[in-house]
């Protein structure tokens, strides 16, 4: 063992595991015959005799107690401020599922009602067509009623006014006599009798006269 | 749920990972004391020991995922984070003396106590002599006295060292041989030296 080596592994060659006994015994070996290496390895003793104080002194030495209470305050903070934060979020996103659940829900029961509703028109085309011919019967009287009303032809120096409270009078007389009421009349055919329709007002005086085909 | 005290560092670390208070405590105090201890003997500084010591363990605590089981103990990564603070720390912070008396915010020293102190002279003789003994070793380069703390002061194996830091056994051996050299040179200096003289800087040695 040269010296080098035995400045690098052979200070400390009781302690090295790492050292095979051949390595151990050569170390000794060597400072048995270097008196240089010899030096060097009594003042690495003596040095570590200078560390060993300190070593003790710091040997049992603990981080302050504060410092585990510090690292367990944070801890809580940590783990147990976002369980409530997180317990609140889960609320909030629980209440707003409801309420889209409840109008969902709302939606798919109109939705239904509805078709229900129009299944059962279809399911029942006979009573439609009554209904729609009812319906329809109601719509001919009133163009019917719109057509009489309609058809009336106003009498000289009659206005226009609501017909409510008139009445529609069918009467039979001649045609001559319709000049009475200020209409043009025909001489040749004056003395033929003919069917008019008159639309009496409120005050009992003809207002409109028809002349049915 | 009471914690087995024997229950294993990973199962600790992923009950409190899950919000287990117990399991984090159990944890902390498994190991706190290797981690403060080495924070200080590197740093020389209760105050930055106690402050690098709540960070790692604050680090744990924010993202427990950073430790890979695959990569080694809970121990062995807590170590890893300390070593790192702590050289992060000296960077960054200039070395001074350190001193035994030294007192922390609320008034507690590092709560250092020597042994077989019989009379108070000898006790304030030896209190000199080990703060000079540590200035010595706080005047290492940081990987020299990484070295020095964690093999002759810690008393660990070349092995455990090496796994330690992560590097060969032989880069151990070659740290701890000059950070040997370099502080028996300056204990040399010192036992020469007047008592109470000023610890001269040392050289910057080349890393």
């Amino acid at each position: 063992m040269t010296c080098n080596e035995f400045e690098e592994m052979g200070l400390d060659a009781e302690r090295d595991a790492s050292l095979t006994e051949a390595q151990r015994a050569a170390a000794a070996a060597h400072a048995a015959s270097c008196s240089r290496c010899a030096a060097l390895r009594d003042s690495w003793e003596a040095t570590r005799l200078e560390l060993s104080p300190l070593a003790e002194a710091t040997a049992t030495l603990d981080a302050p107690a504060r410092v585990e209470m510090r690292l367990r305050q944070q801890f809580r903070t940590q783990y147990h401020a976002p369980k409530v934060r997180r317990t609140a979020v889960v609320a909030a996103w629980g209440l707003a599922a409801a309420v889209v659940l409840v109008g969902a829900m709302s939606w798919v029961k109109w939705s239904s009602n509805r078709q229900n509703h129009v299944a059962a028109k279809q399911d029942s085309p006979a009573s439609n067509q009554g209904s729609l011919g009812q319906n329809a019967d109601d719509d001919s009287q009133t163009l019917v009623a719109d057509n009489e009303l309609n058809d009336f032809t106003l009498l000289p120096g009659v206005l226009p006014a609501e017909t409510d409270g008139s009445a529609i009078l069918s009467v039979r007389l001649q045609r001559g006599a319709l000049g009475a009421l200020g209409l043009p009349v025909n001489e040749d055919r004056a003395a033929e009798w003919i069917q008019v329709d008159l639309l009496v007002g409120n005050d009992g005086l003809p207002q409109a006269v028809r002349l049915p085909e | 749920m009471r914690i087995a005290d024997q229950e294993r560092d990973d199962v600790l670390l992923r009950r409190a990972g899950k919000g287990d208070e117990e399991a984090f405590t159990l944890l902390y105090r498994r190991h706190q004391a290797a981690l403060y201890r080495f924070a200080l003997r590197m740093s020389g500084n209760a105050w930055s020991a106690e402050e690098i010591v709540q960070d790692v363990f604050m680090t744990l605590m924010r993202d427990p995922k950073k430790y890979d089981p695959a990569r080694g103990t809970v121990g062995g990564f807590l170590y890893g984070v300390t070593r790192n603070r702590v050289l992060k720390h000296l960077e960054r912070t200039p070395q001074r003396e350190v001193s035994l008396e030294e007192k922390n915010e609320n008034g507690t020293g590092p709560g250092i106590v020597l042994m077989d102190a019989t009379t108070p002279a000898i006790q304030a003789e030896k209190r000199e002599r080990v703060e000079q003994v540590w200035a010595a070793v706080l005047d290492l380069p940081a990987e020299f006295r990484e070295a020095v703390v964690l093999c002759e002061l810690e008393e660990r194996s070349y092995e455990e060292a090496a796994q330690m830091i992560g590097c060969p056994i032989g880069t151990i051996r070659s740290r701890l041989h000059r950070g040997r050299t370099l502080l028996m040179a300056r204990l040399e200096m010192l036992r020469d030296a007047p008592r109470r003289a000023p610890l001269p800087r040392q050289a910057s040695v080349a890393k």
